[in-house]
């Protein structure tokens, strides 16, 4: 569906390098990155607004790299929606139309039947100026799939939208997607990428520096900046060794890590999920692979439940279900212990 | 300085300003009496001039607002060489004296210039014709109506040009239907100021034509032939109708709702 082949742009101090794509048909595709990080230029480049300076754009297996904007059959919602405000929301939806110069009859059907889908025919007569945010978004996606085109691109479509209406604009999503429309959605907050992608692809400097499912790039991030990304705040840097069959990594020189895999570098990184941290107020009696004793710095209210702060002589970030926190009785500078499995302790080679 | 102090200080410094501007036309316009003045406005002569001058100056504007329009556009939205250099010169001719541009503008438009050749040529002359009236209004005024539309088109987020050019539409389309009625208070004030002041040029238009005379002309002619007396009348009638063309421009060109455009958002 779409191909972009070594596409180098460079924009001012900012350059994007060698970015290798390929998306296929009907793929739901998050770009994840943080604000300046080459995402909105990357979909300018594909859109046609902007062109590489070296590399290939291929859409439906035709080169389209140096040719209009208007022959690539490709839609761009802005982050900031770019409604026209000298237009109601009619004419605004109605504007890719005229530009191909339908029938009025037929543009009014058009208009009409996507307003419908979009849930926003009672505005139809309004100008755009008081409208809210996800009707805004609503007119934005209305306008662009008017067009019918075959590849959507969305440029952080839920970053100015209320928590409640977000849930609704992702079920717009998967159902467009759902009925064949490939989409590259460009965020910088990994949970949009959980909640929709088939594959994140995640961009840094430029770069894009992993790809694959959000299970996949979530779970085996490859270095920090990913880790960072799908919410991990454990981070210690650490020598790895072997000791008898098993790997261990020790982090300043005398906290000592039980780890899973072999054949680890020198020195890397560990990294640990807040969810994979358990908490418990007694010395446990089972064996764990990893247990430590330590005092609660802090309690903090977190999207999932509490965030329990432990200092075990490095600090950890722990994430705590409700129920589960209430069970525990635990207050600021109780002694609890910390466990956690080997196989959660992700480690990865370098300095990340 | 107390802030009571600060504030009368204010007040008493603006009213100057104010009365200076206000005090000589007040006393042009009592010291006009009312059966001269009367007499003036029935005066075929000074109503001849006074048209001319509206005419020819609107003219000027709208023949001009066609190419500085697009090249205002231009200035607000690419980058190109030497585009300061550019910009220098569209400023020119408003630092010039008057006389000076009028001089260059006749050099020009005259039989040994190019474009008097050219309209000569086509069996025109435009010196002593309201053609060339025009030109020299506009070479000392079109200044203001490409730097104020100008300011408007940079006011027009870009990517409001860009989202309409993912939708299908063509540049002109979208310099038509986006980026002119978004930009367009600012290019009425532009063109409503270069008609103002091509109607109010003297210095330029006198050198390039005597006759036909325009108002500005006409005045300075009653006032060295005849003296202040005879000059102050058609001074209060064109003032007059300078004044209501003037507010009338304003009235249509802003009557269009106004729309507030946010500035671009991060790339």
């Amino acid at each position: 569906m779409l191909k972009l082949k070594n596409i180098n742009r460079k924009f001012g101090d900012f350059s994007l390098s060698e970015i290798n794509l390929d998306i296929t048909e009907g793929e739901y595709y998050v770009l994840l990155g943080r604000s300046g990080s080459g995402k909105t230029l990357l979909l300018e480049l594909i859109a046609g607004l902007s062109i590489p300076d070296s590399g290939e754009i291929w859409i439906n297996n035709q080169n389209v790299t140096g040719k209009k904007i208007q022959e690539r059959s490709v839609g761009l919602v802005f982050q900031d929606y770019s409604i026209f405000p000298n237009m109601t929301v009619f004419g605004n939806i109605a504007y890719p139309l005229h530009s191909r110069k339908m029938k009025k009859e037929v543009i009014t059907g058009k208009v009409n039947r996507i307003a419908g889908e979009m849930n926003i025919s009672n505005i139809l007569d309004r100008f755009t100026q008081n409208l809210s945010g996800g009707e805004l978004q609503r007119v934005a996606l209305a306008r662009t799939l008017v067009n019918s085109p075959r590849l959507l691109l969305l440029d952080e479509p839920l970053a100015s939208i209320d928590a409640s209406l977000k849930d609704d604009l992702k079920r717009t999503f998967r159902q467009l997607n759902r009925n064949g429309l490939t989409i590259i959605h460009v965020t910088h907050d990994y949970r949009e990428a959980v909640s929709l992608a088939g594959r994140v692809g995640v961009i840094h400097n430029g770069h894009i520096i992993q790809e694959g499912t959000p299970e996949k790039v979530f779970n085996e991030p490859v270095n920090r900046f990913v880790a960072r990304y799908a919410g991990i705040r454990n981070f210690f840097r650490v020598k790895f060794f072997r000791e008898n069959a098993f790997w261990k990594a020790v982090c300043n020189g005398n906290f000592v890590f039980n780890i899973a895999g072999n054949g680890f570098p020198a020195e890397g990184l560990i990294i640990l999920k807040s969810s994979d941290i358990k908490i418990v107020t007694s010395e446990p009696v089972e064996r764990f692979d990893n247990s430590f004793r330590g005092t609660v710095l802090e309690i903090n209210p977190s999207e999932y439940g509490m965030e329990v702060t432990v200092d075990a002589g490095e600090t950890f970030y722990a994430c705590l279900p409700i129920d589960e926190f209430k069970l525990l009785q635990i207050r600021e500078s109780s002694t609890v212990w910390i466990t956690f499995s080997r196989s959660s302790a992700i480690a990865l080679p370098g300095s990340g | 300085m107390n802030n009571n102090l600060f504030s009368w200080i204010l007040l008493i410094l603006s009213s100057l300003v104010l009365l200076f501007i206000l005090a000589p036309l007040a006393g042009m316009f009592l010291d006009t009496g009312s059966s001269e003045f009367m007499q003036t406005v029935g005066d075929k002569e000074v109503q001849d001039s006074i048209w001319l001058t509206l005419w020819v100056s609107f003219a000027a504007t709208f023949v001009f607002a066609f190419a500085s329009i697009p090249l205002a556009w231009i200035l607000a939205r690419k980058n190109f060489p030497l585009k300061q250099v550019v910009q220098g010169v569209i400023d020119l001719p408003v630092v010039l004296p008057h006389t000076a541009a009028g001089i260059a503008v006749l050099g020009f438009i005259s039989r040994d210039g190019f474009l008097g050749k050219t309209a000569d040529a086509l069996g025109l002359t435009l010196v002593n014709n309201p053609a060339g009236i025009a030109l020299a209004m506009a070479f000392v005024s079109v200044p203001f109506l490409i730097n104020s539309a100008r300011d408007g088109f940079a006011t027009v987020p870009e990517r409001l040009e860009k989202a309409a050019l993912t939708l299908g539409a063509s540049p002109s389309r979208v310099f038509f239907t986006i980026s002119l009625p978004l930009a367009w208070r600012s290019v009425m004030t532009g063109f409503v100021m270069m008609f103002a002041r091509g109607m109010s040029e003297f210095g330029a238009v006198v050198i390039v034509a005597y006759h036909p005379t325009i108002a500005p002309v006409l005045i300075y002619e009653r006032f060295s032939s005849f003296g202040l007396k005879y000059a102050r009348p058609a001074s209060v009638l064109f003032i007059i109708v300078a004044l209501a063309v003037f507010i009338l421009l304003r009235l249509i060109s802003l009557k269009k709702k106004e729309i507030h455009l946010s500035p671009d958002a991060e790339a």
